[in-house]
């Protein structure tokens, strides 16, 4: 034996995220199993024994898109075990900051994402050759997006100015006026995608969803309300736990969440849209309406629809905020004194979908234990069937293309692995 | 967070290799590391036996070239610059 040397220089990529294991007997579909191999990162444990003021930023680096989310339901949760309340404008930049991660989070899926999907190409390089404005227009959203976060945040990806009780630092008025005409642009460039969304061929398919989002008094929800499902729950944040328990399957490292006597629900724009369209504001309304969009979307390919609406809204909802801003006397207000331990439960709306945080603080503001609930895992067993669907109609097709038909289903919700390129590995075991 | 995709991406090209070449065996693999690539030589070795376990790379030797040049343009990446497969013949 001899050897020969052969130079690759090959970069390692992050791909097959996923694997999709299906099992068919007679010709009929008997199994569908989605496994998510990313390994678990145990930040809950790490969180133990940490400041509770330090959750927030602790947990902003689970996810480098949507940070903010994070942040929004750790300080939520602390300040609730702490008793404190935060109201006025110190609310309403949280809101205009969470607005900025809809925007920049949203177009980066639509366009970097969903879109290539529709229109036949593998990914947004390809789909920039042929349709350069297009790939522009999301560009210049997510540029959007990103200057609100900096604006607000200190930086665009895991902003650093968010904290317990508020922020760090309040902007002027003078601050943020210049993100008025970005904001204003923003919203034509909205509009342009939701009706470049409107127009792309959809796949005739309806799912029968349990929709599950927050719903306040007044306003589309991001970082209040009660939970709601189209099937008729209302409850307040603080029992999520008894409704709702995430489970451990043999087959996959993620945990997914159902219903506790029920079965898989789906979080998410959809779930929002459905739960929440009366709330939208008004120039929003009527791109609703010019658009035709039915009321309650059941097709999971029209999210990218739906999801166009939510960045319309976003930005109309930003320069609201922005125009009414007075700034806050102080930046972040302090809890009350005598803390004597307590457990503090929150959930926002992440892009995805709702996103669920309790702590257990001890009497010197130390985590004792930490749960976190992401939106991927709570949709992945309702993407599950999704997927199952999609299998069963199309089983006769070759592996190779029930592949992407599969990671076309997965990808209209959005979950963290679907920017992996090429991230389902599919093993069908026709018996 | 992704080294376990990463690293099955890289069992997953040696297999390639293999098959391409024709090589009943890997008998050496270089893999270069960037210097925020968050995958320290350490971590590598200690997955590599089982990582290449039941593929032609089984046994085979691992060279592990560290950069500590963060400004790198492929510092966040794991490259794996070349595989020495063996041959029945005599070296080329």
């Amino acid at each position: 034996m001899s050897e020969r040397t052969i130079h690759l220089d090959y970069l390692a990529r992050v791909e097959g995220e996923g694997a999709l294991k299906v099992r068919v007997h007679d010709g009929a579909v008997e199994d569908v199993e989605l496994a998510i191999w990313e390994p678990p990162r145990f930040f809950e444990a790490l969180l133990r024994g940490r400041a509770c003021r330090e959750a927030p930023d602790i947990t902003a680096r689970i996810c480098g898109i949507c940070p903010v989310a994070y942040q929004m339901s750790a300080c939520h949760a602390v300040e609730r075990a702490l008793g404190l309340t935060v109201t006025g404008p110190l609310r309403d930049l949280r809101r205009l900051l969470y607005c900025g991660e809809w925007i920049e989070s949203h177009a980066l899926h639509i366009y970097l994402l969903h879109a290539p999907d529709f229109l036949g190409y593998p990914d947004a390089i390809h789909l920039a050759k042929d349709h350069p404005e297009a790939v522009a227009t999301g560009l210049a959203l997510k540029k959007a997006g990103n200057a609100i976060v900096a604006q607000l945040g200190g930086r665009e990806i895991h902003p650093v100015n968010v904290r317990v009780g508020g922020f760090y630092c309040a902007p002027s008025r003078d601050e943020l006026a210049p993100l008025v005409p970005v904001l204003e642009a923003a919203f034509e460039s909205a509009e342009r995608t939701a009706h470049f969304a409107a127009d792309l061929p959809f796949p005739k398919v309806e799912e029968d969803y349990e929709f599950v989002a927050l719903r306040g008094p007044e306003e589309y929800p991001m970082n209040e309300g009660e939970v709601v499902s189209s099937r008729g729950l209302r409850i307040p944040q603080e029992r999520y736990d008894e409704e709702f328990e995430e489970v451990q399957v043999p087959y996959s490292h993620a945990l997914q969440s159902r219903r506790r006597g029920g079965g898989p629900y789906l979080v998410g724009p959809l779930a929002r849209y459905a739960l929440n369209r009366d709330r939208l504001l008004p120039r929003t309304q009527r791109l609703v309406a010019d658009l035709g969009l039915e009321p309650v979307v059941r097709n999971p390919y029209r999210s990218i629809l739906v999801r166009s609406v939510e960045v319309a809204y976003a930005c109309e909802e930003a320069l609201r905020l922005i125009r009414a801003y007075t700034p806050p006397a102080a930046a972040w207000v302090e809890p009350p004194e005598g803390f004597a331990g307590g457990i503090g439960r929150a959930l926002t709306e992440a892009p995805r979908g709702i996103l669920y945080h309790r702590y257990d603080i001890a009497p010197d503001g130390g985590i004792r234990e930490a749960k976190i609930v992401a939106p991927t895992s709570q949709n992945q067993s309702r993407i599950e069937e999704d997927v199952r669907h999609v299998v069963t109609a199309q089983i006769d097709r070759p592996e190779a293309e029930l592949a992407e038909a599969c990671e076309r289903a997965i990808r209209n919700h959005d979950p963290c692995i679907s920017c992996a390129t090429h991230f389902l590995k599919l093993e069908v075991d026709r018996g | 967070m992704h080294e376990e995709t990463l690293f099955r991406d890289l069992r997953a090209k040696l297999v390639e290799v293999a098959e391409i070449e024709h090589a009943p065996r890997i008998a050496r693999v270089e893999i270069w590391l960037g210097a925020l690539s968050h995958v320290t030589e350490d971590h590598l070795r200690s997955e590599w036996s089982e990582l290449v376990k039941g593929t032609p790379a089984e046994g085979s030797a691992l060279t592990v070239v560290v950069s500590e040049e963060p400004s790198d343009p492929r510092a966040r990446s794991l490259v794996m610059r070349s595989v020495a497969v063996a041959t029945e013949g005599k070296a080329a």
